[in-house]
Order: C-alpha cells, then structure tokens, then sequence
C-alpha cells in the first residue's frame, strides 16, 4: 500500500530541504521515490502542516533498575497523575518517572519515534532490555556505562595494549546488546567505593591508580578504532561543582582530538565568580565547542518543578542529598562495574542556583553555533521531564517568550545572566536538526531522522502556530515505519519499536581473562552474563544492527 | 534458553539465584544446597489441566477461566511466585479485566518497600558486599536459614578483589539464632522483641548521642558500643538482614532504623545494607509492577488506571472480607495450593503442587529454570539470570497461559 504525505512543508535538513513543499510517498514502512502512476492507495492532505523525521531524543533516563528505583521514590507522582488504558493501550502512572507504556505513548504523542537510555549499569543490561520490551512504540537502544568497572580499571592499571582495551569494549557492547558507551564521573563511582567523595580528572582512582584522563584517552580512542557510530558519552567527573568548568573543558583535551559527546553540559558549565561563588561558564564552553568540531553536546536544561534525579554518579548524588525535596534518596553500589543515585528535586525559579542553572542551560543552546553539535535534553528525568520539552522549544524559538520567563527568576541570577541580551532564536531547519538530523547522525542510524528515499518513515506532522510550544506539543499525526500512530496526541495504533543496536569485531582472546575475572569475583559466572540474541528474541525485541566503521582523530 | 548447558545453569528456589549449578546424569549438582535440591528434586504431582477437578484441555480450561475473570467485578491475581515473562503477563491481564495485583504473604518485602518510598536506601549488591565488605553486621535472626549459600558467596568466598582478610562478622540479634557456621568476632545478644530498641541505640551512639540512658537497662550497651565503634573503623561496612525475620509489626520500624544507622555511617566511612528477600522471584515481580504500574505491589486496576494502596490491595485481607469476586492464583517457584476460597478459583500451578480442593478451572504450567527458560531477579534487585531448563517438559509457561487469556478478556476500554 503506498501512502501519499500530499503538500506539506518539509523540513528535511539532512537532505537539504528547509520547509519547501513536497509530498512524500510511503511503501512498507519507507519513503519511497513518487511512483510512476502518480497514485496512491491513501493520502493525506497536509497544506498548511510542517513535516519532519520523528523526534529522537539521544538522552532521556527510561529504563533500568535506577529508574525503577526512582518511581519507588517517586510514589506521590505516581498517584497524582495516572493514565487510564484505553483499547489499545495500558494504563499507568507518573510524570517524572512515567510507567513504561505511559513513556511511549507520551513520547509518540510529542512526536518522537526514538530514546536511548543512556546510563546502562553492565549487570543491569539483561533487566534494562526486558523492561524495554514494555517500552510501546519508540525505537530504542543503550549506551552500557564503562569507566568504573574494575575489570576496565585494572587493565589500564597494568598498562593494557589498547588492543586489548577495544577488545573487551566490543565484547562489553556486544554483551550487553549496546549501542554506545558511556562513562560517568570516570572513576568516580569507583573512587566512592573507595571512600573517596571527590575525583578531579587529574586525580588517582583509588587502587588503580589511574587518572579520570586515562579513561577517556582511552574510551574515546577504543569506540573510534572499533567504528562504533556514536562516540564516547561522558559525564565529566565534578557534576554540579562551582568551578568544574575546568573539568569539562579538561576532558575534552582529554580525548586528543577523538571525537568525544559531552552529555548534560548545564551541570557542567559552572564557574565560581560573584558573591556566591556560583556562576555561568557557559560562554566558555561554548567556545570550546564552537572551536573544537569533533564536539558534540547534549545541554540537560533544567525547568521549574517536581522531580527526581537519576544517574550512576554515586559520588555526585551522595554528595547532592542535602538538596533532596522531598527529604528521601538512594545510593547503590553495584557490583564492581557502576552504582546509581536517586535524589528528588524541585527546581524553583525564585532559588539563585536554580534560577542560574536554567539561564546556563539556555545560553548553551544560543551560544553554541553549530545546531548539528549540540541536542535538545532535559536529561529526563534530571532536569526535568521530557514532557518539556514543546515548552523548551519556544524559549528557543521565541525570544519574547524567553525574556518574559527571564523576568519571572530570582533577580540576582537576572542581573549576572547574559541571557536577556542573546537575539538568537531558533529556526524551524535548526529545531529539525538537534531533534532528529543531528541525533540520527551521531548515533549512526542512517536510515532514521531523515526524509530522504529509502529511510524509515519515522514521520512528526505539525499544525503551524506561532505559540512553538502548543506546536510541538502533539503533532497532527506521528507515523512509525509507515504506519500512523498517534493523532493528534492519542495513540492510535499499538506497537513495539526496535533495539538499535552495534555489535563491534573482537578478538576472542580476550573471553579467558574475562572468564577467570566473572568466575572467581563476581556473582553471576561468565557465561551467564552476556544476553544472547535468541534471548533478546523471546522478549519480542527486534534488533537493528549498525555497522562498524573504523575512524581516525580530528 | 531452552539448551542446557553442562555448567553454570542457575537456581530459582531462592534469591540467591546461585548460577554454578550443573546438570549430570543423575540430576542437577546443587553444591550442597538443600533447598535447592529439594527444589530440583521435586515429584512432579499432576499434568493434567482440570475444570471442575474434572480433565480437561488447556483450551477449556483457559475458557473457563477467561469466563470467570469477565464475569468478575474485582477479581484478585495474587501469589505471583514466577518469573519475569510470567508477571509481565499478569500484569497486563490485571490492567485488562481490573483486578487487584498482589504477591501473597509478602509483608515483609512490603514493609521495605515502604521504607524506600518514605526514606530512601543504601544498598548494595551481592559483588560488592563480596569483594569489599570488611566488617560485616547480622541483624535479626539468622538470614542464612532462607537464603542458604549466603555466607559461602558473600562472607567467606576464597577469591575477593579487594578484601585482605575474611571479614569481622557480628551478629545483633537472637543468641538462639546465629548465623550457622559463620566465625563471629562478636555476638550482641537482643531477643526479637528488644531488636528495634537496640536499633536504635546503636543509631544514638552513631550520631554521638546517649544511648539507653536508665530505660534500657537490659541491653547489652557496652557491646553495642563497641559494635557502633567497629562499623565506624570499617572501610567498607555491609550490613545483612531479612526482613521477615524481623518481629512482627516492627519490621519497617527496624529497616527504617537501619537505614538511619546506614546514613550516619556514610558521612565518614562507607557501609551499605543488603536486604534479603527475593525468593520465588519476588523483586523480579516487585519490578514488573514498577515499570508497568508505577509501584511495587497492591495494586488495583479496578478504576481503567493503576492505584497502589498498601492497606485496602493486600491480597489476604481483599479475600478475607469479601471484596474480590474472584481468586486467580498463580504459582511455581513455591508448590503453594492457592486459599481455600469461596469465591470462584482458578489455579494456575507447577506439576508439583497439590491442591487440597478442586478449583473451577486447574491449569498445569512448568517452572522457569527447571520445565522451561526464563529470567529472574536476585535479591539484590540489579541483576536479572538467566533460568535453563533443567528438565524439560513442554508443560506451556505462565506467560503463555496469560497470552492465551488475555484477549478472551473484553477490554474495558
């Protein structure tokens, strides 16, 4: 059956199309060429209506043993807000920690079609992926969080040949059915287990006695010899530090020109000028990126509100729990590869630090210059829920929207803020790169984000309206692979995405010390620990693999 | 998952969820672990699927208990010892015909996720407590009678990453009930019903408070203090508890009190809680409810949406007054008959459980890790095993049966 997309606006700037009128043909789940015959079985007539690929969100906290730990902290949010099921839908919970189906459905009822959780625990892949099975719609994948597992940490104590470093990354990210790598606070989450509460990147890992640096080097270097798409994921050591801008900038000389994705910069772009030895250091981030292509960022902007922050960074939310609201948090060591931490927040505007941290995020968005390096996040849950994210959009796109919001924070942040004299604003072309070309692109989904012939037809129709956030609240229609499934908001079809997937070359040499390392220290023997695919099958999860391709420093 | 490997194949008679079990030719080596070889070795009672205790098919079977779930107006799904697929099956049957959700006699894991909710945790998982734990504190009665290789893994295992020597292991609780074969430099002696008041005593002399004062003039304070000196000087302290060995209508009053102790010690030094439970894969169903629903147990569907209510969903208080209409009864780690109802019954249960009355509909299904494959989760919650199966049967599995039954159900749209 071939389906007609007739008179739309498309905005397709992978392909070079800024909001010329195009109708776009669909056959089988992809767009294909306007047949010969010029007919279709189906057609949608979208004058008027902006087209672009589904939204793909590189970094929202979806799934996983933390985020489930989250919604137990999270019980007053739960009961608040619960979603009835409908006939094709389940019901369930939450804003700040949705349900799973309430998480899919919601992210197709904005427009997106993709979200990669982004802080895989190795030990916790095998429940992750089951619970991603229960994950509707949306495709999906996993960045599997190296950098404080000891195995990785001891090889590089002992001087490991890079080699052998890549090996066992393609044979963690094949176990663990991954499509990235992060690392968090580098050695931090171990160092905490150690008893240490600080870890600056030239600092020594306890035990190991390796620097935060060395992890980079090293990461950064394996994922661009091994051909994974995606570049290492990092969140610097120092998250939340007056000052750990120098860290940040640090850890981008750290990765020696390999390309290298600094994830939610707004908790890392901190200086410590002014009375309170809090301020923005945006502007000096910015710079770095904008000079330094091999660069990308995703911002982690905060909003005003209820919720809850997650993250592997032990040391960090330990550190944070004095700010916890409600009065309630956990931390978890777990298992020599990671750990995680749960604190609520509620972000006020009338609070300096908060008030800074929102006008930090938004002078990244204006001031980085390349829309194809820096991606739309609110780290869901960590800086607020992706929920939003229309709104985020307008103080984007929409300078008198920002500069009223701007009047509304505590007066001191509005007086040290450059914010209110930023002009830029956000094109449509430029919302259609950091929220679809530019993901797609840096995860290596070639046939995703795109509008070209041939890539899926993962398609967001908006009705034009000057307020962006009721815009990009629901789109008219969402098509996933071809098939309309959600109009206007609602769900209208039932499905499951995709697990994007890599799965790197390796040489198997490196199983036997892997298999003395499982066998005599840890709690779940070598061969129990990687998910097969005949496994990840049974759960009903397709994957789709990407190739590999080898590549060099800038 | 259905190939069985020679070694390495996995438990699922505790939430230890041991994986170094293998397969010989006379039944499955389980290192010397009794529960697990009374588990494995269990007589296989019945096949046979029943309606009205009379044989059946499966097919009418599942007709008669999918007529039962529509005729219902709250029906209860409740004992819920099976494995991932299974509870992610359950769950969606609850949301479609608007039943409550329940884990059966599951007090003492509600009363730590009560805990959680209201406090916060400390926790950490088995490979942690193994590699680095060096002062290890035993609260309550001795957790190694339900969970019985505890000590072998986490205490005494040969090869740890970061640990010198054994660790220093005390016990506060029941001198009556030690953990067995556990060398102990120090036991402090506090009989159940003293064990909160101790709690917090060892939490008062943490915080630099007086401990007792002249209203505890039985407890053993000067061990305590030594015992509050000791986790002090730990570099990294774990302590171990089972919950339901906790006196009665206390247990979250106790867990609460450890964590505040948890929390104090963290401020200097590290020291982490290891909560046992798990058996019959209860956090693997505690996190199904959570991803699915937004909460951990007691769950209603009643309203077209999930409402969690620790009180008015328990299962054994909604069939003791009369509230459910119906009984849904799933069980296979443990060979538990389902209550004696007066409502309607349907019995879904291993080959290994006997039934003391002939529900209206009787479906036979396997246990994962012995009839089929499957996933469960440790008690430590982060880590999901594999199950193989062991002996292999064909009987279908709980999340098979559930598929059946679920679009026999009219969605209540």
């Amino acid at each position: 059956m071939i389906t007609r997309l007739s008179g739309g606006r498309i905005f397709d700037p992978a392909n070079g199309v800024n909001g010329d009128i195009r109708d776009l043909y669909v056959e089988d789940g992809r767009i294909i060429a306007a047949p010969a015959s010029g007919t279709a079985d189906q057609t949608y007539e979208l004058r008027g209506r902006a087209v672009m690929a589904g939204g793909i969100d590189i970094h929202s906290h979806v799934a996983g043993g933390k985020v489930n730990l989250a919604r137990l902290l999270m019980a007053d949010d739960h009961r608040d807000v619960r979603a009835l099921h409908g006939s094709l839908t389940r019901s369930g919970s939450g804003v700040a920690t949705p349900s799973s189906f309430v998480t899919g459905y919601r992210y197709a009822g904005m427009g997106y079609t993709a979200a990669f959780e982004p802080a895989m625990v190795p030990s916790n892949a095998r429940s992750t992926h089951l619970e991603m099975a229960d994950l509707p719609i949306v495709d999906k994948g996993t960045y599997v969080m190296l950098g404080n597992d000891e195995f990785l940490l001891d090889l590089l104590a002992h001087g490991a040949d890079q080699e052998r470093i890549n090996d066992y990354v393609a044979w963690m990210m094949r176990a663990t059915a991954a499509l990235g790598v992060k690392t968090v606070n580098p050695g931090g989450i171990s160092a905490f287990k150690f008893n240490e509460r600080k870890l600056d990147i030239d600092g020594a890992i306890p035990h190991h006695r390796v620097a935060p640096r060395r992890v980079i080097q090293a990461l950064t270097r394996a994922l661009s010899e091994l051909g994974v798409p995606h570049p290492l994921h990092v969140h610097c050591n120092n998250l939340g530090i007056p000052g750990n801008i120098d860290t940040t900038l640090g850890t981008i000389a750290a990765a020696e020109g390999f390309p290298i994705h600094l994830t939610h910069v707004q908790f890392h772009s901190y200086g410590t000028e002014g009375d309170r030895h809090f301020s923005s250091a945006a502007a000096r981030l910015a710079e770095a990126v904008n000079g330094n292509p091999h660069v990308t960022i995703d911002v982690g902007q905060i909003m005003f509100g209820q919720t809850v922050t997650a993250s592997g960074d032990t040391m960090a939310q330990y550190r944070n729990r004095t700010f916890a609201s409600p009065d309630k948090w956990i931390v978890m060591d777990i298992e020599c590869d990671g750990g995680c931490g749960l604190v609520p927040f509620r972000y006020r505007d009338k609070n300096f630090v908060n008030a800074l941290q929102w006008t930090i995020g938004l002078e990244l968005f204006l001031l980085i210059k390349d829309p194809w390096r820096v991606f739309l996040t609110t780290d869901h849950p960590n800086g607020a829920p992706f929920t939003a994210y229309p709104t985020l959009i307008r103080l984007l796109m929409d300078r008198d929207f920002r500069n009223a919001c701007l009047k509304e924070i505590h007066p001191a942040a509005q007086t040290v803020t450059t914010l209110g004299s930023i002009a830029r604003e956000y094109t449509l072309d430029e919302i259609a790169i950091m929220t679809r070309a530019a993901p797609a692109r840096i995860l290596g989904l070639a046939d995703r984000g795109h509008l070209g012939i041939g890539a899926a037809a993962d398609i967001a129709v908006y009705a034009e309206d000057a307020d962006r956030a009721k815009m990009f609240t629901a789109p008219e229609h969402l098509f996933k692979d071809g098939v309309e499934v959600a109009r206007r908001g609602e769900v209208v079809a039932a499905s499951l995405g995709r697990t994007h997937v890599v799965q790197p070359e390796y040489d198997r040499a490196i199983e036997k010390p892997l298999k003395t390392f499982f066998d005599d220290h840890m709690s779940l023997r070598f061969e129990n620990f990687p998910l097969s695919e005949p496994e990840l099958a049974d759960t009903g999860i397709g994957l789709a693999v990407h190739p590999c391709k080898p590549r060099s420093r800038a | 998952m259905s190939e069985v490997p020679a070694r390495g194949i996995a438990c699922p008679f505790c939430g230890l969820a041991c994986d170094d079990l293998s397969v010989g030719p006379i039944g499955v080596d389980t290192r010397g672990c009794g529960k697990a070889a009374a588990g494995f070795a269990a007589q296989s009672l019945s096949h046979e699927h029943r309606v009205g205790g009379e044989r059946a098919t499966l097919e009418q079977a599942i007709e008669v208990a999918a007529g039962i779930l529509r005729g219902a107006r709250l029906p209860l799904i409740t004992g819920l010892s099976v494995d991932l697929a299974g509870a992610q099956g359950l769950v969606a049957l609850a949301d479609r015909c608007g039943a409550v959700i329940d884990r059966w006699q599951a007090a003492a894991q509600a009363d730590t996720q009560g805990v959680v909710q209201r406090a916060g945790a400390l926790t950490a998982t088995f490979g942690e407590v193994a590699n680095r734990a060096d002062v290890v504190l035993i609260v309550g009665a001795d957790p190694g009678r339900d969970y019985p290789r505890l000590y072998e893994r986490l205490v005494t295992n040969k090869t740890p990453l970061y640990r010198e020597r054994p660790p220093s292991v005390v016990h506060l609780g029941p001198s009556a009930a030690p953990p067995s074969g556990l060398p102990l430099v120090a036991q402090v002696p506090v009989e159940a019903p003293r064990l909160l008041d101790a709690l917090r005593a060892l939490s008062a002399l943490l915080d630099g408070r007086r401990a007792g004062g002249g209203t505890a003039p039985d407890l053993p304070l000067a061990q305590i203090g030594d015992l509050a000196g000791r986790l002090n000087d730990a570099r990294y302290g774990a302590i171990i508890w089972d919950a339901a060995t906790f006196p009665a209508g206390e247990g979250d009053l106790c867990t609460a009190m450890v964590l505040r102790i948890l929390r104090s010690l963290n401020r200097k030094t590290r020291c982490v809680g290891l909560p046992l439970g798990g058996n019959g894969n209860s956090q693997g169903v505690a996190q199904v409810m959570l991803w699915q629903a937004g909460w951990p147990s007691r769950l209603c569907f009643a309203g077209g949406a999930p409402e969690h209510d620790p009180w008015r969903f328990r299962s054994e208080r909604l069939l003791a007054s009369g509230e459910v209409d119906a009984l849904l009864w799933v069980s296979t780690f443990a060979a538990v008959a389902p209550p004696v109802a007066t409502v309607p019954t349907i019995a879904i249960v291993a080959p290994n459980t006997a039934l003391r009355a002939a529900p209206a509909a009787e479906i036979r299904v396997g246990m994962a890790g012995l009839d089929h494959g499957g996933t469960i989760l440790r008690a430590d919650t982060v880590i999901a095993v594999p199950l193989a199966a062991a002996r292999p049967s064909g009987l279908p599995s709980v999340a098979s049966v559930a598929a059946l039954l679920l679009p026999r159900l009219q969605a209540a749209a």
